[in-house]
């Protein structure tokens, strides 16, 4: 299958003498959910700004669907990504839950009836029915969130770019969150996840794009990535817990407890 | 008498009750962790012990709070301030506005109370040293990162030698860096300080409290200790377990984990208690 998204020779600085990002390749395929880390400056939410088209690279080129995005109206790109970002209040502003997730689906053109059928089912998804009249920033800070995912996925984009959008989430929320991933992914679309929580990372993504001083220096399915200790501290993030369990027991890898669990089972002595 | 007693605390924003008969209490230097879900009212018994609440409109419908047996509204507001402190989720909107460096930040609190300049001076001097801030303090407090500014809130609020400090989910936007840094000078703070750390994951409170308290839709669903917390039913519902624990009570259902020894989330402690059951790899 063709790569929703592309990049070839990124390079990007808000200052072009000094670059945030260079050299940046790689491609996202339709059904792949991708986890871009590294440290606190390290040029992660630029990356995705590069990504949306808010921002455009110094050189090399970003394409969306096969088409130089450098060439695509706002509106065409809209109709390929969306983008949940870091603050929800930062890209809400209609006065209902309702009217916000609505807005999406209406710009799209598409009829009445499809539209009402994006809201409803983005509302049952992300469990927001009983606050559809509530302005958006009267909600706590983990619904406002859902609002924006709600906003962006009745919209269906092809690639949806969340940034941090697991932090300050209990777990029943993150199980929302990640059971929204898993679904788009299994509809196809392509995730990218900007992501400090190693956890959601070994949970969620399949691979990993780790970045380090503007540079693009792993890029490595989750399993590989985490099994490397050397990988994970050059992109200057923690192995997760449950790899440093398994690791500290002979085994190179496990993702999450179930499985170092059953990974270690036959070496259980006395088969307890 | 504790240093900060929570007395039977009912309490609502509007017809929703947000805490339920809450009642707990901080002795002077405990290390507290006040731990929930989103919307469970830790933000809210935060700024009740730090007596932000009440005010305005916002009463108790049932109980308060007292420190050292006296309720907030008898304590003047000197006493007040250098009883407890508070350094909220987002530090940018507790700065006060009236001040061009990050020093006269700190010493904008004490400098409030009129204390005499050479006190001043030594207090703010210890408060930039504990938060490793001495590289900034020509800076605008305004265009600090994000790290910065929470240090720089917790000096400001060192400053003024309170009895307990009370923070509300600290780390939240943190890097593991900057997270283990903030870790690191929590270890340095006075020992008599109380510390109440309100968070919605597990990872960072058990690093700097030794004791929990979980809120549940606004009640105290448990009140002890991490192995305690850890074995809680609700707190797989609401945190979900660290992979780890998750793996020790999975090892513990299966009969494998020895009687007696408690669940922990710390990998080395359960490679240690599961090394002698494991064959050894060829």
């Amino acid at each position: 299958m063709s790569p929703i998204l592309t990049l070839d020779g990124v390079r990007f600085g808000y200052d072009p003498a000094k670059p945030v990002l260079r050299d940046i390749s790689f491609s996202v395929r339709p059904g792949e959910v991708v986890a871009v880390v590294g440290r606190n400056g390290a040029g992660k939410s630029t990356l995705l700004r590069l990504l949306n088209g808010l921002l455009r690279p110094d050189a090399g080129t970003v394409g969306i669907a096969g088409r130089d995005a450098g060439k695509l109206k706002v509106s065409e790109i809209a109709a390929h990504i969306g983008t949940v970002f870091q603050a929800p209040e930062q890209q809400i502003f209609n006065a209902t839950v309702r009217s916000e997730i609505a807005f999406g689906p209406a710009q799209q053109g598409l009829s009445p009836e499809e539209q009402a059928l994006r809201l409803d089912e983005a509302v049952a998804r992300t469990g927001l029915g009983e606050v559809l009249d509530t302005h958006p920033l009267d909600l706590d800070s983990a619904m406002r969130r859902f609002v924006a995912v709600a906003s962006v996925i009745a919209c269906r984009p092809d690639l949806m770019l969340f940034d941090e959008a697991q932090r300050g989430l209990d777990a029943t929320r993150r199980l929302l969150l990640g059971g929204i991933i898993a679904e788009e992914k299994a509809a196809g679309r392509a995730i990218v996840l900007v992501c400090h929580d190693m956890d959601f990372v070994a949970a969620h993504a399949d691979r990993v794009l780790g970045l380090a001083e503007g540079r693009l220096a792993v890029d490595a399915p989750v399993q590989e990535f985490f099994a490397d200790a050397a990988a994970t501290r050059a992109v200057s993030v923690e192995q997760p817990g449950i790899v440093e369990l398994a690791q500290a027991l002979g085994q190179p890898v496990a993702l999450s407890a179930p499985e170092l669990v059953a990974a270690l089972e036959p070496r259980l002595k006395g088969g307890a | 008498m504790a240093l900060i007693d929570v007395d039977h605390l009912s309490f609502a924003y509007d017809a929703t009750p947000v805490l339920r008969d809450v009642s707990m209490s901080v002795e002077a230097g405990e290390k507290l962790a006040i731990l929930g879900g989103n919307g469970s009212g830790k933000s809210t018994l935060a700024q009740w012990i730090a007596g932000w609440l009440p005010r305005g409109t916002f009463a108790a419908s049932e109980g308060g709070v007292t420190v050292e047996g006296r309720p907030w509204a008898e304590l003047d507001a000197a006493t007040r301030a250098g009883s407890v402190q508070f350094v909220g989720q987002v530090p940018m909107q507790q700065l006060s506005g009236f001040a061009f460096t990050v020093l006269d930040e700190i010493a904008f609190g004490p400098g409030n109370l009129q204390l005499p300049e050479p006190e001043i001076r030594v207090r703010v001097a210890a408060a930039v040293e504990t938060c490793n801030l001495g590289h900034l303090l020509e800076r605008d407090p305004f265009s600090l990162s994000g790290g910065e500014q929470q240090r720089q809130s917790i000096a400001a609020a060192l400053a003024m030698q309170p009895r307990a400090l009370v923070l509300d989910e600290p780390t939240g936007n943190f890097d593991p860096e900057s997270r283990d840094a903030l870790l690191a000078q929590m270890e340095k703070l006075p020992a008599e300080l109380a510390i109440v750390w309100c968070d919605v994951t597990l990872g960072a409170a058990m690093a700097v409290a030794s004791r929990f308290v979980l809120l549940d839709e606004g009640r105290i669903a448990y009140d002890g200790d991490a192995a305690g917390l850890l074995a809680h039913p609700r707190t797989a519902q609401i945190f979900g377990l660290p992979a780890v624990a998750e793996a020790a009570l999975l090892w513990r259902a299966a009969g494998v984990w020895p009687e007696g020894v408690p669940i922990s989330a710390d990998p080395a402690r359960v490679a240690a208690v599961l090394r002698p059951m494991l064959e050894e790899v060829a």
